[in-house]
């Protein structure tokens, strides 16, 4: 006969979840309750690792919902004053680079080194760009639609529906058990995304604390942040930091700044935050990252290198100084910081395309094509494929060869139909070739795709120009004027449109 | 040059810049690094892509179980 020898389970269960294998751990757990189902040890554990498997840094969580975006009453001008607002980022003074020469997002900010959740989708203008805004498969309208599909999702995976059901719980019973509360509020914040029920334990096990606790005063600002009531959040984050100072709670606060739009509140948060805690990178961080989005690049490229003082490793100040040097025109100091990731172990198509431009235009051309090669083999999305042949083509137009160019361009549209840039590109080369009518097709669809750029508009003035359609001329030079006012040619299309039409 | 003696004088502005006509040409886009992206967003993507097969599998499973329900009807 065979003795099998075994860890005890729960221990085993501790060590895996320890090992960082939930499913493992939150197997063993529920084979355990199955045997007796009153079990708190495991049942608590069980918890946890469902929890870590869909676990997300709340600080770095924020998506605004379209509904949030527009119809928000958080604002209190309609026009912010000049270096105030996150959401006006023209209004900053001096430093910021020009669409010239930095491509812009929808948004009206010059392109980011580095995408964090926050970052993904800039502020519409109006609700039809709002939808227009390609968001990958998510709901339109709801406040938060990823949260959602994270909390069905995980309801899907249990054939015998969810570990916990909420709405048979006794929460006033949890929340006089410290040992269980937080592990159980975690469930239901994480993986339900329930933050009604979450707020409700937390208000409970509060008052259980009788409002000593910070943990729980931070997680009830978490739940009011989540339910859009920023002034209670912002309440129950200041109180928390008279219990306890603590990094976690500064960067919630600011973060509910940020939403608030008082980007200048936030900025003396994480000052604050940095008299207690000197030198905290993710403090730096956040105030690198409200340098950059209110377009201030010199101010942003200082606090990053005071984050690679600290910390040598991160990703994103590198990441944030590279395309800062390559977009000002010193391409070989930002290849010295992508080599630097490259070096780190960052491996992706993203860092390759980078490498690609970057050894380009750092006339480092033996390199190049091998980086783009890379690239193309590592993508993971159409989106990302089609950025990098829109990449190539601008290679191709560089060693001169149209022919290339074009079939990058095309391919770039391809794979992603709605590429503007590409749209455009394609426009003046197939000008060059003499195709009038395609080109101006292109740019018409150039300019309704990314009306945020200056370039298709200021291209069809232009070609409008030129072929005597001056009154078509002169409205895509206003509109290049409102994407860049400072561009010195649509001025000068302006004026000469303005002199003939006062002659006539 | 003082022996070169010609019938015009030469004139040499004192003031003012050498200009070359600019002209004005159709602009491209300019090229777009691609911002790398963080762990969160990462995580956060695959959570969706496994969602989403998921959710597909557990689709193609009930379509199995229920074999055109409305060929039957007629």
């Amino acid at each position: 006969m065979e003795v099998r020898v075994s860890m005890e389970p729960l221990f085993l269960a501790w060590s895996s979840c320890r090992r960082r294998r939930f499913q493992r751990c939150a197997d063993i757990c529920s084979q355990l309750l199955s045997e007796s189902p009153c079990d708190q040890a495991a049942w608590s554990l069980k918890t946890r690792a469902l929890t870590e498997m869909v676990y997300i840094d709340e600080v770095e969580v924020d998506q605004e919902g379209i509904a949030d975006m527009m119809l928000d009453e958080s604002s209190i001008a309609q026009v912010a004053r000049p270096g105030t607002s996150l959401r006006l980022p023209g209004t900053s003074q001096g430093s910021a680079p020009t669409p010239a020469v930095r491509p812009m997002t929808q948004s009206g900010r010059p392109i980011t080194g580095f995408v964090r959740p926050s970052t993904l989708s800039g502020r519409p203008e109006t609700m039809e760009q709002a939808i227009r805004t390609p968001r990958t498969a998510r709901p339109v309208t709801s406040a938060s639609g990823r949260f959602v599909r994270l909390g069905t999702a995980s309801m899907l995976t249990n054939p015998d529906g969810p570990f916990i059901n909420l709405s048979r719980l006794n929460l006033a019973k949890y929340a006089k058990r410290p040992n269980l509360s937080k592990t159980l509020f975690e469930y239901i914040f994480h993986l339900e995304n329930d933050v009604k029920n979450a707020l409700d334990l937390a208000a409970l096990a509060t008052e259980q604390a009788q409002f000593k606790d910070w943990w729980w005063k931070v997680q009830l600002g978490k739940c009011y942040y989540r339910l859009g009531l920023h002034r209670e959040a912002e309440k129950q984050f200041r109180s928390a930091l008279t219990h306890q100072e603590f990094v976690d709670t500064y960067l919630y606060l600011a973060k509910v700044y940020q939403r608030l739009d008082q980007p200048i509140t936030a900025l003396n948060v994480f000052k604050q935050g940095l008299d207690h805690f000197p030198a905290e990178v993710t403090l730096l961080t956040g105030i690198a990252r409200i340098h950059e989005e209110m377009n201030n690049m010199t101010s942003a490229t200082e606090y990053y290198k005071e984050v690679l003082k600290q910390d040598n490793t991160h990703v994103e100040a590198i990441a944030c100084i590279g395309s800062n040097h390559f977009y000002s025109d010193q391409p070989e100091i930002a290849l010295r910081f992508y080599r630097r990731l490259l070096q780190m172990g960052v491996f992706n198509c993203q860092l390759y395309n980078n490498l690609g431009l970057c050894c380009f235009y750092a006339q480092q051309y033996d390199m190049t094509l091998s980086s783009f090669e890379r690239a193309l083999a590592l993508v993971s999305s159409d989106e990302e494929q089609a950025d990098i042949w829109y990449n190539l083509g601008h290679i191709a137009v560089g060693i001169g060869d149209l022919t290339l160019a074009y079939q990058c361009f095309k391919l770039a549209l391809a794979f992603n139909n709605n590429h503007g840039e590409a749209y455009n590109n394609l426009a003046v080369l197939e000008l060059r070739k003499g195709r009038i009518e395609q080109a101006k097709a292109f740019l018409q669809t150039a300019a309704s795709l990314s009306p945020h750029m200056y370039e298709p508009h200021f291209n069809f003035a232009m070609l409008s120009d030129k072929v005597g359609d001056l009154q078509s001329s002169y409205m895509a030079a206003q509109k290049s004027e409102d994407a860049f006012p400072e561009h010195v040619d649509t001025q000068q299309i302006l004026k000469n449109l303005r002199q003939h039409f006062s002659t006539l | 040059m003082p022996e070169v003696k010609s019938m015009f004088r030469e004139v040499l502005p004192k003031q003012g810049q050498l200009s070359v006509e600019d002209v004005p040409t159709m602009v491209l886009c300019k090229p777009k690094l691609l911002p790398l992206k963080s762990v969160t967003l990462e995580k956060l993507e695959k959570m969706q892509q496994d969602a989403q097969e998921i959710i597909k599998q557990q689709e193609l499973a009930l379509k199995e179980q229920q074999p055109q329900p409305p060929e039957r009807a007629e």
